[in-house]
Protein backbone atom coordinates (compact mmCIF):
# COMPACT_ATOMS: atom_id res chain seq x y z
CA UNK A 1 0.00 0.00 0.00
CA UNK A 2 1.42 3.33 -1.03
CA UNK A 3 1.37 6.10 1.55
CA UNK A 4 -0.48 9.22 0.66
CA UNK A 5 1.87 12.19 0.88
CA UNK A 6 0.11 15.50 0.97
CA UNK A 7 2.65 18.03 -0.09
CA UNK A 8 1.86 21.68 0.14
CA UNK A 9 4.43 24.26 -0.79
CA UNK A 10 4.77 26.84 1.92
CA UNK A 11 3.74 29.60 -0.48
CA UNK A 12 0.37 28.19 -1.52
CA UNK A 13 -0.89 27.02 1.82
CA UNK A 14 -4.50 28.09 2.31
CA UNK A 15 -4.99 30.45 5.21
CA UNK A 16 -6.42 28.77 8.26
CA UNK A 17 -8.76 30.80 10.38
CA UNK A 18 -7.80 28.91 13.51
CA UNK A 19 -4.07 29.43 13.15
CA UNK A 20 -2.84 30.76 16.46
CA UNK A 21 0.88 31.08 15.72
CA UNK A 22 1.81 32.88 12.52
CA UNK A 23 5.35 33.17 11.27
CA UNK A 24 5.86 35.53 8.34
CA UNK A 25 8.98 36.21 6.29
CA UNK A 26 11.37 35.52 9.14
CA UNK A 27 15.03 36.23 8.29
CA UNK A 28 17.97 36.27 10.63
CA UNK A 29 21.71 36.56 10.11
CA UNK A 30 24.67 36.34 12.43
CA UNK A 31 27.94 38.20 12.20
CA UNK A 32 30.67 35.56 12.23
CA UNK A 33 34.32 35.70 12.99
CA UNK A 34 35.97 35.89 9.58
CA UNK A 35 33.21 34.79 7.19
CA UNK A 36 31.27 38.03 7.52
CA UNK A 37 27.51 37.86 7.96
CA UNK A 38 25.85 34.48 7.47
CA UNK A 39 22.15 34.16 6.79
CA UNK A 40 20.73 31.50 9.10
CA UNK A 41 17.01 31.89 8.44
CA UNK A 42 15.71 33.01 5.07
CA UNK A 43 12.04 34.10 4.80
CA UNK A 44 10.66 31.35 6.99
CA UNK A 45 6.89 31.13 6.76
CA UNK A 46 4.44 28.80 8.46
CA UNK A 47 1.51 28.73 10.79
CA UNK A 48 0.50 26.49 13.65
CA UNK A 49 -3.14 25.79 14.36
CA UNK A 50 -4.67 25.53 17.74
CA UNK A 51 -3.88 22.18 19.29
CA UNK A 52 -1.70 21.14 16.40
CA UNK A 53 1.61 19.32 16.67
CA UNK A 54 4.12 20.56 14.12
CA UNK A 55 7.53 18.95 13.83
CA UNK A 56 10.42 20.83 12.29
CA UNK A 57 12.94 18.48 10.76
CA UNK A 58 16.26 19.58 9.38
CA UNK A 59 19.96 18.92 9.33
CA UNK A 60 22.23 20.16 12.08
CA UNK A 61 23.00 23.84 11.77
CA UNK A 62 20.03 24.77 9.57
CA UNK A 63 18.74 27.26 12.14
CA UNK A 64 16.14 25.24 14.05
CA UNK A 65 17.26 26.46 17.45
CA UNK A 66 17.54 30.01 16.15
CA UNK A 67 13.94 29.80 14.94
CA UNK A 68 12.73 28.44 18.26
CA UNK A 69 14.59 31.18 20.14
CA UNK A 70 12.78 33.78 18.05
CA UNK A 71 9.40 32.11 18.64
CA UNK A 72 10.14 32.11 22.36
CA UNK A 73 11.08 35.79 22.31
CA UNK A 74 14.69 35.21 23.41
CA UNK A 75 16.13 36.72 20.23
CA UNK A 76 14.76 38.87 17.48
CA UNK A 77 14.59 38.41 13.72
CA UNK A 78 16.22 40.84 11.31
CA UNK A 79 13.10 40.79 9.18
CA UNK A 80 9.65 39.30 9.39
CA UNK A 81 7.38 38.76 12.36
CA UNK A 82 5.83 36.26 14.68
CA UNK A 83 2.31 36.64 15.98
CA UNK A 84 0.48 34.66 18.61
CA UNK A 85 -3.29 35.10 18.41
CA UNK A 86 -2.63 38.13 16.26
CA UNK A 87 -0.41 39.85 18.84
CA UNK A 88 3.25 40.34 17.94
CA UNK A 89 5.75 38.30 19.93
CA UNK A 90 8.37 40.61 21.40
CA UNK A 91 9.48 39.00 24.65
CA UNK A 92 9.48 35.69 26.49
CA UNK A 93 6.19 34.93 28.22
CA UNK A 94 4.43 31.91 29.73
CA UNK A 95 2.10 31.62 26.73
CA UNK A 96 5.06 30.23 24.76
CA UNK A 97 7.14 27.92 26.90
CA UNK A 98 10.28 26.07 25.93
CA UNK A 99 11.57 22.63 26.84
CA UNK A 100 15.29 22.99 26.25
CA UNK A 101 17.56 20.36 24.85
CA UNK A 102 20.02 20.69 27.69
CA UNK A 103 19.24 20.43 31.36
CA UNK A 104 17.77 23.80 32.33
CA UNK A 105 16.23 22.99 35.70
CA UNK A 106 17.17 25.14 38.68
CA UNK A 107 19.71 22.92 40.45
CA UNK A 108 19.07 24.45 43.88
CA UNK A 109 15.35 23.65 43.79
CA UNK A 110 13.76 20.25 44.32
CA UNK A 111 11.65 18.62 41.61
CA UNK A 112 8.57 19.95 43.34
CA UNK A 113 9.93 23.48 43.72
CA UNK A 114 11.03 23.49 40.09
CA UNK A 115 7.52 22.61 38.97
CA UNK A 116 6.02 25.22 41.29
CA UNK A 117 8.45 27.95 40.19
CA UNK A 118 6.30 29.55 37.49
CA UNK A 119 3.20 29.56 39.69
CA UNK A 120 4.77 31.85 42.28
CA UNK A 121 3.46 35.02 40.67
CA UNK A 122 0.01 33.57 40.06
CA UNK A 123 -2.79 34.86 42.22
CA UNK A 124 -3.83 31.46 43.47
CA UNK A 125 -4.20 30.26 47.01
CA UNK A 126 -1.33 28.30 48.45
CA UNK A 127 -3.46 25.18 48.66
CA UNK A 128 -4.55 25.43 45.04
CA UNK A 129 -0.92 25.77 44.01
CA UNK A 130 0.05 22.73 46.02
CA UNK A 131 -2.78 20.77 44.48
CA UNK A 132 -1.80 21.89 40.99
CA UNK A 133 1.82 20.86 41.57
CA UNK A 134 0.67 17.48 42.85
CA UNK A 135 -1.45 17.03 39.74
CA UNK A 136 1.45 17.72 37.39
CA UNK A 137 3.86 15.60 39.42
CA UNK A 138 1.40 12.75 38.92
CA UNK A 139 0.86 13.56 35.25
CA UNK A 140 4.57 13.14 34.51
CA UNK A 141 4.85 10.14 36.83
CA UNK A 142 7.10 11.73 39.45
CA UNK A 143 4.84 11.71 42.49
CA UNK A 144 7.46 9.91 44.56
CA UNK A 145 10.31 12.17 43.47
CA UNK A 146 9.05 15.60 44.51
CA UNK A 147 11.75 16.01 47.14
CA UNK A 148 14.68 15.05 44.93
CA UNK A 149 17.17 17.53 43.55
CA UNK A 150 17.82 17.62 39.79
CA UNK A 151 21.31 16.27 40.41
CA UNK A 152 19.76 13.18 41.99
CA UNK A 153 17.50 12.10 39.10
CA UNK A 154 18.11 10.68 35.62
CA UNK A 155 18.11 12.56 32.33
CA UNK A 156 14.68 11.25 31.39
CA UNK A 157 13.23 12.34 34.72
CA UNK A 158 14.77 15.77 34.32
CA UNK A 159 12.97 16.21 31.01
CA UNK A 160 9.74 15.13 32.70
CA UNK A 161 10.24 17.89 35.24
CA UNK A 162 11.06 20.33 32.44
CA UNK A 163 7.79 19.36 30.78
CA UNK A 164 5.76 19.63 33.96
CA UNK A 165 7.12 23.01 35.00
CA UNK A 166 5.95 24.61 31.75
CA UNK A 167 2.71 22.67 31.22
CA UNK A 168 1.54 23.81 34.64
CA UNK A 169 1.54 27.35 33.23
CA UNK A 170 -0.87 26.27 30.47
CA UNK A 171 1.09 27.65 27.53
CA UNK A 172 -0.74 28.06 24.24
CA UNK A 173 2.28 26.86 22.35
CA UNK A 174 4.89 24.50 23.68
CA UNK A 175 8.27 24.89 21.99
CA UNK A 176 10.52 21.86 22.19
CA UNK A 177 14.11 21.89 20.94
CA UNK A 178 15.26 18.30 20.43
CA UNK A 179 14.15 17.58 23.99
CA UNK A 180 14.74 13.84 23.85
CA UNK A 181 17.88 13.75 21.72
CA UNK A 182 20.16 13.09 24.68
CA UNK A 183 18.13 10.14 26.01
CA UNK A 184 18.58 6.44 25.32
CA UNK A 185 16.20 4.82 22.82
CA UNK A 186 13.91 3.25 25.39
CA UNK A 187 13.59 6.35 27.55
CA UNK A 188 13.01 8.40 24.42
CA UNK A 189 10.06 6.19 23.48
CA UNK A 190 8.63 6.55 26.98
CA UNK A 191 8.95 10.30 26.74
CA UNK A 192 7.29 10.38 23.32
CA UNK A 193 4.36 8.40 24.72
CA UNK A 194 4.17 10.72 27.71
CA UNK A 195 4.25 13.80 25.48
CA UNK A 196 1.43 12.45 23.29
CA UNK A 197 -0.59 11.54 26.35
CA UNK A 198 -0.21 14.99 27.89
CA UNK A 199 -0.85 16.71 24.59
CA UNK A 200 -4.13 14.81 24.15
CA UNK A 201 -5.11 15.76 27.66
CA UNK A 202 -4.08 19.41 27.73
CA UNK A 203 -4.65 20.44 24.08
CA UNK A 204 -1.92 22.98 23.60
CA UNK A 205 -0.11 23.43 20.27
CA UNK A 206 3.41 22.08 19.98
CA UNK A 207 6.32 23.08 17.80
CA UNK A 208 8.74 20.20 18.10
CA UNK A 209 12.24 20.41 16.65
CA UNK A 210 14.07 17.20 15.87
CA UNK A 211 16.51 15.72 13.42
CA UNK A 212 15.03 12.26 13.95
CA UNK A 213 12.60 11.61 11.06
CA UNK A 214 11.05 8.63 12.84
CA UNK A 215 10.25 10.78 15.83
CA UNK A 216 8.67 13.43 13.61
CA UNK A 217 6.44 10.90 11.83
CA UNK A 218 5.39 9.38 15.13
CA UNK A 219 4.43 12.71 16.70
CA UNK A 220 3.46 15.25 14.08
CA UNK A 221 0.26 16.34 12.45
CA UNK A 222 2.46 18.14 10.01
CA UNK A 223 6.20 17.98 9.31
CA UNK A 224 8.04 21.06 8.14
CA UNK A 225 11.13 20.04 6.24
CA UNK A 226 13.85 22.64 6.69
CA UNK A 227 16.34 23.46 3.98
CA UNK A 228 19.92 23.90 4.98
CA UNK A 229 21.98 27.10 4.92
CA UNK A 230 20.06 29.34 4.98
CA UNK A 231 17.17 27.70 6.80
CA UNK A 232 13.85 27.83 4.98
CA UNK A 233 10.69 25.73 4.99
CA UNK A 234 11.27 23.54 1.96
CA UNK A 235 8.19 21.42 2.22
CA UNK A 236 5.21 20.71 4.41
CA UNK A 237 4.20 17.11 4.77
CA UNK A 238 0.91 16.24 6.43
CA UNK A 239 1.14 13.02 8.41
CA UNK A 240 -2.27 11.40 8.13
CA UNK A 241 -1.53 8.28 10.11
CA UNK A 242 -4.31 7.53 12.58
CA UNK A 243 -3.53 7.90 16.27
CA UNK A 244 -2.41 6.17 18.40
CA UNK A 245 0.36 5.40 15.97
CA UNK A 246 2.30 2.19 15.71
CA UNK A 247 5.95 2.30 14.77
CA UNK A 248 6.12 -1.05 12.98
CA UNK A 249 3.57 -0.48 10.25
CA UNK A 250 4.32 -0.28 6.56
CA UNK A 251 2.83 3.18 6.26
CA UNK A 252 4.98 4.49 9.06
CA UNK A 253 8.13 3.18 7.42
CA UNK A 254 7.08 4.40 4.00
CA UNK A 255 6.56 7.93 5.35
CA UNK A 256 9.91 7.84 7.12
CA UNK A 257 11.65 6.69 3.95
CA UNK A 258 9.93 9.32 1.83
CA UNK A 259 10.91 12.15 4.18
CA UNK A 260 14.44 10.85 4.61
CA UNK A 261 14.98 10.78 0.86
CA UNK A 262 13.59 14.31 0.56
CA UNK A 263 15.98 15.40 3.29
CA UNK A 264 18.90 14.05 1.30
CA UNK A 265 17.83 16.07 -1.68
CA UNK A 266 17.54 19.24 0.39
CA UNK B 1 26.89 0.96 55.33
CA UNK B 2 25.57 4.02 57.13
CA UNK B 3 27.88 3.27 60.01
CA UNK B 4 31.04 3.31 57.92
CA UNK B 5 29.87 6.55 56.37
CA UNK B 6 29.57 8.10 59.79
CA UNK B 7 32.95 6.90 60.91
CA UNK B 8 34.40 8.21 57.63
CA UNK B 9 32.99 11.62 58.41
CA UNK B 10 34.48 11.46 61.87
CA UNK B 11 37.84 10.44 60.53
CA UNK B 12 37.66 13.39 58.19
CA UNK B 13 36.93 15.81 60.97
CA UNK B 14 39.61 14.30 63.18
CA UNK B 15 42.07 14.76 60.36
CA UNK B 16 41.52 18.54 60.46
CA UNK B 17 42.37 18.56 64.16
CA UNK B 18 45.41 16.33 63.70
CA UNK B 19 47.87 19.00 62.65
CA UNK B 20 47.18 21.39 65.56
CA UNK B 21 47.54 18.48 68.01
CA UNK B 22 50.83 17.46 66.39
CA UNK B 23 52.13 21.04 66.60
CA UNK B 24 51.10 21.21 70.24
CA UNK B 25 52.95 17.97 71.02
CA UNK B 26 56.08 19.22 69.23
CA UNK B 27 55.86 22.50 71.11
CA UNK B 28 55.46 20.67 74.40
CA UNK B 29 58.45 18.44 73.63
CA UNK B 30 60.62 21.37 72.60
CA UNK B 31 59.81 23.25 75.80
CA UNK B 32 60.20 20.25 78.13
CA UNK B 33 63.60 19.30 76.70
CA UNK B 34 64.76 22.90 76.75
CA UNK B 35 65.42 22.91 73.02
CA UNK B 36 63.66 26.25 72.73
CA UNK B 37 64.36 28.94 75.27
CA UNK B 38 61.26 30.26 77.10
CA UNK B 39 62.02 33.85 76.04
CA UNK B 40 61.61 32.74 72.41
CA UNK B 41 58.61 30.49 72.93
CA UNK B 42 57.13 30.03 76.41
CA UNK B 43 56.07 26.64 77.77
CA UNK B 44 52.49 25.65 76.80
CA UNK B 45 51.42 25.54 80.45
CA UNK B 46 52.55 29.13 80.94
CA UNK B 47 50.66 30.17 77.84
CA UNK B 48 47.61 28.32 79.13
CA UNK B 49 47.87 30.11 82.45
CA UNK B 50 48.20 33.46 80.70
CA UNK B 51 45.19 32.65 78.54
CA UNK B 52 43.13 31.74 81.61
CA UNK B 53 44.07 34.95 83.38
CA UNK B 54 43.43 36.94 80.18
CA UNK B 55 39.91 35.57 79.98
CA UNK B 56 38.90 34.98 83.60
CA UNK B 57 41.28 37.15 85.66
CA UNK B 58 40.34 40.39 87.34
CA UNK B 59 41.71 43.65 86.06
CA UNK B 60 44.45 45.37 87.98
CA UNK B 61 46.49 42.44 89.29
CA UNK B 62 48.37 42.08 86.00
CA UNK B 63 48.20 44.26 82.89
CA UNK B 64 46.32 41.77 80.76
CA UNK B 65 44.12 39.99 83.27
CA UNK B 66 40.45 40.01 82.33
CA UNK B 67 40.92 42.14 79.23
CA UNK B 68 39.50 39.48 76.91
CA UNK B 69 35.83 40.46 76.84
CA UNK B 70 36.69 44.08 76.21
CA UNK B 71 39.27 43.28 73.48
CA UNK B 72 37.08 40.69 71.87
CA UNK B 73 33.98 42.85 71.68
CA UNK B 74 35.96 45.79 70.32
CA UNK B 75 37.59 43.63 67.65
CA UNK B 76 34.51 41.75 66.61
CA UNK B 77 32.57 45.01 66.30
CA UNK B 78 35.27 46.45 64.02
CA UNK B 79 35.40 43.31 61.91
CA UNK B 80 31.63 43.14 61.55
CA UNK B 81 31.38 46.83 60.66
CA UNK B 82 34.15 46.65 58.09
CA UNK B 83 33.05 43.30 56.67
CA UNK B 84 29.43 44.45 56.59
CA UNK B 85 30.39 47.58 54.65
CA UNK B 86 32.38 45.48 52.21
CA UNK B 87 29.40 43.15 51.68
CA UNK B 88 26.98 46.04 51.28
CA UNK B 89 29.10 47.65 48.57
CA UNK B 90 30.96 44.69 47.06
CA UNK B 91 28.09 42.27 46.57
CA UNK B 92 25.72 44.51 44.56
CA UNK B 93 28.56 46.06 42.56
CA UNK B 94 30.01 42.64 41.81
CA UNK B 95 26.65 41.22 40.66
CA UNK B 96 25.95 44.32 38.54
CA UNK B 97 29.35 44.26 36.94
CA UNK B 98 29.04 40.53 36.22
CA UNK B 99 25.79 41.13 34.33
CA UNK B 100 26.10 44.58 32.79
CA UNK B 101 28.99 45.21 30.40
CA UNK B 102 28.66 48.95 30.99
CA UNK B 103 29.15 48.69 34.76
CA UNK B 104 31.99 46.25 34.21
CA UNK B 105 33.81 48.62 31.90
CA UNK B 106 33.16 51.51 34.27
CA UNK B 107 34.53 49.74 37.36
CA UNK B 108 36.82 47.03 36.04
CA UNK B 109 39.96 49.04 35.34
CA UNK B 110 39.83 51.04 38.54
CA UNK B 111 39.11 48.10 40.80
CA UNK B 112 41.79 45.94 39.27
CA UNK B 113 44.33 48.74 39.61
CA UNK B 114 43.41 49.34 43.26
CA UNK B 115 43.52 45.62 43.91
CA UNK B 116 47.21 45.62 43.02
CA UNK B 117 47.94 48.07 45.87
CA UNK B 118 48.99 46.16 49.02
CA UNK B 119 46.52 46.89 51.79
CA UNK B 120 49.23 48.02 54.17
CA UNK B 121 50.07 51.00 51.97
CA UNK B 122 46.62 52.40 52.76
CA UNK B 123 47.48 52.56 56.44
CA UNK B 124 49.31 55.93 56.45
CA UNK B 125 46.60 57.51 54.34
CA UNK B 126 43.87 56.05 56.53
CA UNK B 127 45.62 57.42 59.62
CA UNK B 128 45.67 60.89 58.06
CA UNK B 129 42.04 60.69 57.01
CA UNK B 130 40.49 58.99 60.00
CA UNK B 131 43.00 59.25 62.82
CA UNK B 132 43.74 56.44 65.23
CA UNK B 133 40.89 54.12 66.20
CA UNK B 134 37.66 52.70 65.03
CA UNK B 135 37.34 54.46 61.69
CA UNK B 136 40.81 53.61 60.41
CA UNK B 137 40.43 49.97 61.35
CA UNK B 138 36.98 49.69 59.83
CA UNK B 139 38.22 51.39 56.68
CA UNK B 140 41.13 48.98 56.29
CA UNK B 141 38.94 45.95 56.97
CA UNK B 142 36.26 47.09 54.54
CA UNK B 143 38.80 47.86 51.85
CA UNK B 144 40.55 44.52 52.16
CA UNK B 145 37.35 42.48 52.31
CA UNK B 146 35.81 44.33 49.37
CA UNK B 147 38.02 42.81 46.68
CA UNK B 148 37.41 39.08 47.18
CA UNK B 149 33.69 39.73 47.70
CA UNK B 150 33.38 41.90 44.60
CA UNK B 151 35.51 39.69 42.35
CA UNK B 152 33.82 36.43 43.28
CA UNK B 153 30.32 37.89 43.02
CA UNK B 154 31.24 39.23 39.60
CA UNK B 155 32.59 35.89 38.39
CA UNK B 156 29.56 34.09 39.79
CA UNK B 157 27.08 36.43 38.14
CA UNK B 158 28.93 36.35 34.84
CA UNK B 159 29.08 32.55 34.71
CA UNK B 160 25.39 31.94 35.37
CA UNK B 161 24.04 29.64 32.69
CA UNK B 162 22.06 31.93 30.34
CA UNK B 163 19.54 29.16 29.73
CA UNK B 164 18.47 29.41 33.38
CA UNK B 165 17.76 33.12 32.93
CA UNK B 166 15.84 32.38 29.73
CA UNK B 167 13.88 29.67 31.52
CA UNK B 168 12.97 32.18 34.19
CA UNK B 169 11.95 34.81 31.66
CA UNK B 170 9.66 32.44 29.81
CA UNK B 171 8.03 31.45 33.09
CA UNK B 172 7.12 35.07 33.63
CA UNK B 173 9.93 36.20 35.92
CA UNK B 174 10.75 39.88 35.57
CA UNK B 175 14.15 41.47 36.09
CA UNK B 176 14.11 42.15 39.82
CA UNK B 177 12.61 38.85 40.90
CA UNK B 178 14.89 37.10 38.45
CA UNK B 179 17.84 38.62 40.25
CA UNK B 180 16.78 37.19 43.57
CA UNK B 181 15.12 33.99 42.39
CA UNK B 182 17.68 32.93 39.78
CA UNK B 183 20.80 35.05 39.55
CA UNK B 184 21.76 35.08 43.24
CA UNK B 185 21.10 31.38 43.89
CA UNK B 186 22.92 30.36 40.72
CA UNK B 187 25.92 32.50 41.69
CA UNK B 188 25.76 31.37 45.33
CA UNK B 189 28.80 29.05 45.35
CA UNK B 190 31.01 31.90 44.12
CA UNK B 191 29.37 34.41 46.44
CA UNK B 192 30.05 32.15 49.42
CA UNK B 193 33.70 31.76 48.42
CA UNK B 194 34.01 35.54 48.20
CA UNK B 195 32.35 36.13 51.57
CA UNK B 196 34.52 33.56 53.32
CA UNK B 197 37.72 34.91 51.82
CA UNK B 198 36.56 38.42 52.69
CA UNK B 199 35.86 37.55 56.31
CA UNK B 200 39.21 35.79 56.62
CA UNK B 201 41.11 38.77 55.31
CA UNK B 202 39.03 41.04 57.56
CA UNK B 203 40.74 39.53 60.60
CA UNK B 204 44.17 40.09 59.08
CA UNK B 205 43.46 43.75 58.42
CA UNK B 206 41.78 44.19 61.77
CA UNK B 207 45.05 43.41 63.49
CA UNK B 208 46.88 45.76 61.13
CA UNK B 209 44.46 48.56 62.00
CA UNK B 210 44.70 47.86 65.71
CA UNK B 211 48.49 47.85 65.74
CA UNK B 212 48.42 51.62 65.38
CA UNK B 213 47.79 52.43 68.99
CA UNK B 214 44.12 51.91 69.77
CA UNK B 215 43.48 51.16 73.46
CA UNK B 216 41.60 47.88 73.01
CA UNK B 217 41.18 44.95 70.62
CA UNK B 218 43.08 41.75 69.99
CA UNK B 219 45.61 43.53 67.77
CA UNK B 220 46.16 46.23 70.38
CA UNK B 221 46.69 43.54 73.01
CA UNK B 222 49.41 41.93 70.89
CA UNK B 223 51.05 45.30 70.33
CA UNK B 224 50.95 46.16 74.06
CA UNK B 225 52.45 42.76 74.84
CA UNK B 226 55.32 43.34 72.41
CA UNK B 227 56.03 46.66 74.10
CA UNK B 228 56.18 44.96 77.51
CA UNK B 229 58.10 41.95 76.22
CA UNK B 230 55.28 39.59 77.23
CA UNK B 231 55.79 36.92 74.59
CA UNK B 232 53.33 34.57 76.33
CA UNK B 233 50.61 37.18 75.81
CA UNK B 234 51.55 37.53 72.14
CA UNK B 235 51.19 33.77 71.69
CA UNK B 236 47.82 33.85 73.44
CA UNK B 237 46.73 36.67 71.11
CA UNK B 238 47.76 34.75 68.01
CA UNK B 239 45.98 31.60 69.11
CA UNK B 240 42.83 33.53 70.00
CA UNK B 241 42.75 35.25 66.62
CA UNK B 242 43.24 31.95 64.83
CA UNK B 243 40.46 30.27 66.80
CA UNK B 244 38.04 33.18 66.53
CA UNK B 245 38.77 33.56 62.82
CA UNK B 246 38.03 29.89 62.25
CA UNK B 247 34.83 30.06 64.32
CA UNK B 248 33.69 33.09 62.34
CA UNK B 249 34.28 31.23 59.10
CA UNK B 250 32.28 28.22 60.27
CA UNK B 251 29.57 30.50 61.65
CA UNK B 252 29.28 32.45 58.40
CA UNK B 253 29.10 29.30 56.33
CA UNK B 254 26.46 27.76 58.59
CA UNK B 255 24.43 30.96 58.65
CA UNK B 256 24.42 31.11 54.85
CA UNK B 257 23.42 27.47 54.62
CA UNK B 258 20.63 28.11 57.06
CA UNK B 259 19.38 31.17 55.20
CA UNK B 260 19.66 30.04 51.57
CA UNK B 261 18.53 26.84 49.87
CA UNK B 262 21.12 27.37 47.20
CA UNK B 263 23.89 27.53 49.80
CA UNK B 264 22.69 24.24 51.25
CA UNK B 265 22.13 22.41 48.01
CA UNK B 266 24.78 23.55 45.56
CA UNK B 267 28.27 22.08 45.82
N1 LIG C 1 24.67 33.60 18.56
C1 LIG C 1 25.18 33.18 17.38
N2 LIG C 1 26.19 33.86 16.80
C2 LIG C 1 26.70 33.45 15.62
N3 LIG C 1 26.26 32.40 14.93
C3 LIG C 1 25.25 31.69 15.44
C4 LIG C 1 24.65 32.04 16.69
N4 LIG C 1 23.67 31.16 16.95
C5 LIG C 1 23.66 30.30 15.93
N5 LIG C 1 24.59 30.61 15.01
C6 LIG C 1 24.83 29.91 13.76
O1 LIG C 1 23.61 29.74 13.12
C7 LIG C 1 23.53 28.46 12.51
C8 LIG C 1 22.27 27.76 12.96
O2 LIG C 1 22.37 27.49 14.33
P1 LIG C 1 21.22 26.73 15.13
O3 LIG C 1 21.72 26.48 16.48
O4 LIG C 1 19.96 27.49 14.99
O5 LIG C 1 21.13 25.37 14.29
P2 LIG C 1 20.29 24.07 14.61
O6 LIG C 1 19.49 23.78 13.40
O7 LIG C 1 19.57 24.21 15.88
O8 LIG C 1 21.41 22.98 14.72
P3 LIG C 1 21.47 21.69 15.67
O9 LIG C 1 20.59 20.66 15.04
O10 LIG C 1 22.90 21.29 15.64
O11 LIG C 1 21.02 22.10 17.03
C9 LIG C 1 24.80 27.72 12.85
O12 LIG C 1 25.64 27.74 11.74
C10 LIG C 1 25.39 28.52 13.99
O13 LIG C 1 26.79 28.51 13.86
MG1 LIG D 1 19.76 23.27 17.83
Amino acid sequence: MKPKLKIVSSRQRPADARAILEVEGLSKGFATNGAGEILVLNKVEFTVRKGEMVCIVGRSGCGKSTLLNILAGFTFPDRGRVRLRGRPVDRPAPDRCVVFQEDALFPWLTVRENIAFGLKTHSMSRRDKEREVDRFLALVGLTDFGGYLPSEISGGMKQRVALARVLILQPEVLLMDEPFAALDAQTREEMQDLLLHLWAKLTHSIVFVTHDVGEAVLLADRVLLFENAPGRVKEEIAIDLPRPREKDTGRYYALCRAITSKMKRV
Amino acid sequence: MKRSHDSDAWAHRALGGGLPVLLLVLWLAASETGMVAPYLLPHPKDVLATAASYVFGHGGQAGFAGRFVDDFSASIARVMLGFGLAVLVGLPLGILSGRLALVNRLLGTTINALRAVPGISWLPLALVWFGIGLKTTVFLVALAAFFPIYLNAEAGARQVNPTLLRAGAMMGVRRLRGTFAILLPAAMPNIITGLRLGLGISWAYLVLGELTGVPNGLGAMIMDARMLGRIDVIVVGIIFIAVIGRLCDVGLHQALRLAFKSARRLP
